[in-house]
């Protein structure tokens, strides 16, 4: 039970951990104050309890696939907080309005990634307080397994503080690129498996390569989305999303350079 | 590069989703005492199915597959939509996350 509490909660900090250490990095050289994270992580909070409390209830919106919809939103959402905020980054927050957007889009991208993954581990950890024999275990390991992530987190964190401005800007922007690409293709993931984008058969199948149980594969999966056998949607939705980004930066920059 | 291909983007985009109405056969699985019942589940091959879970624990499951690439958390006392396939035939192992140690089955496609 310990393990497997440590991986499932490893698997959902993993993701927010990540985004949060992008958040943090730029504002660190920016600096920008990092309170706003503490703001976004307990109103995640409070929202992923309230949501996980009557997910009984969202699940049955759309004739039972409310949890995908709503999923699917979240994950849509983040994708386009995230786009905001490596365009901000790029063009630098010089004005006190510049800084307010970045400030924004941070906190609120922080709440959406908690709710998303808060979620998930509110059910998990809830569904054993009926087993005080095993609740003990399943918080050790939840714990560890939160301990894991953030330390994942963390030395990304100081990989980007620790860097010249430029480089760590460069290297942000591309994990901040994967990372944005991947919510996309979880975005059709969840919605081909609520019927509303249809079902296809994958385009390829790299699971004897990388499979999606390995640690590599769970590291692959929260940095750049990797699934072992995406369809042509998603592989297609996934390489527009990068588009779209570089586009809009490409956009930004010849804006503000003129 | 020019912003004027956003749109475009955004249409390519929106045009793969469409909405599937037509009706997809029913099936169920029930969840009683961390176990999956039936933990065989024979669904026709190229066909579309809709598959219901039905969580009769206490406690919250998630129906995982990573053959199927579906995974899904059933709250306890409720049930839960899930639609797969068209597949090929062949033999796709799904588990629950949350007990995998007891939890465990596979759909076979023919």
């Amino acid at each position: 039970m310990l393990i497997n509490a440590v991986i499932i909660v490893l698997r959902e900090v993993l993701e927010a951990s990540l985004i949060m250490s992008l958040f943090l990095a730029y504002s660190q050289h920016v600096t920008v104050s990092r309170l706003w994270l503490l703001l976004g992580i307990v109103l995640g909070g409070l929202f992923a309890w309230a949501y996980a409390a009557h997910i009984s209830t969202f699940s049955n919106w759309f004739d039972g696939v409310g949890q995908e919809v709503i999923n699917a939103g979240l994950q849509l959402a983040i994708y386009f907080i995230l786009l905001g905020f490596i365009t901000q980054a790029l063009i630098g927050v010089s004005k006190p309005i510049q800084r307010i957007t970045l400030i924004s889009l941070m906190v609120l991208g922080i709440v959406l990634a908690s709710i998303r993954e808060g979620t998930e581990i509110v059910l998990f950890i809830t569904g054993f307080s009926a087993a005080p024999d095993l609740l003990q275990a399943v918080l050790i390991g939840s714990s560890i397994g939160a301990g894991i992530g953030m330390s994942v987190g963390v030395c990304i964190y100081y990989l980007l503080v620790t860097m010249t401005f430029k480089n760590s800007v460069r290297l942000g922007y591309v994990l901040t690129l994967l990372i944005a690409a991947a919510m996309i293709s979880q975005v059709v993931q969840q919605l081909i498996q609520a019927d509303w984008i249809i079902s296809q058969y994958p385009l390829w199948d790299t699971s004897n390569w990388i499979n999606e149980r390995s640690l590599v594969g769970q590291l692959l999966y929260a940095l750049i989305g990797y699934e072992a056998t995406p369809t042509p949607i998603q592989v297609s939705a996934y390489f527009s999303a990068i588009a779209m980004i570089v586009f809009v930066s490409f956009y930004q920059l010849s804006r503000h350079t003129k | 590069m020019n912003i004027k291909l956003l749109p475009i983007i955004t249409i390519l985009i929106l045009s793969s989703i469409s909405l599937t109405l037509n009706a997809a056969p029913l099936f169920e699985i029930n969840i009683q005492n961390h176990l999956f019942y039936p933990d065989e589940l024979v669904i026709p091959a190229d066909t579309k199915v809709k598959l219901v879970i039905n969580n009769k624990d206490d406690s919250a499951e998630e129906f995982e597959s990573y053959e199927l690439n579906r995974e899904k958390v059933i709250p306890g006392h409720s049930s839960g939509v899930i639609f797969i396939g068209p597949l090929p035939a062949g033999s796709y192992p799904f588990f629950g996350e949350f007990f995998p140690k007891t939890a465990q089955g596979k759909i076979i496609v023919k």
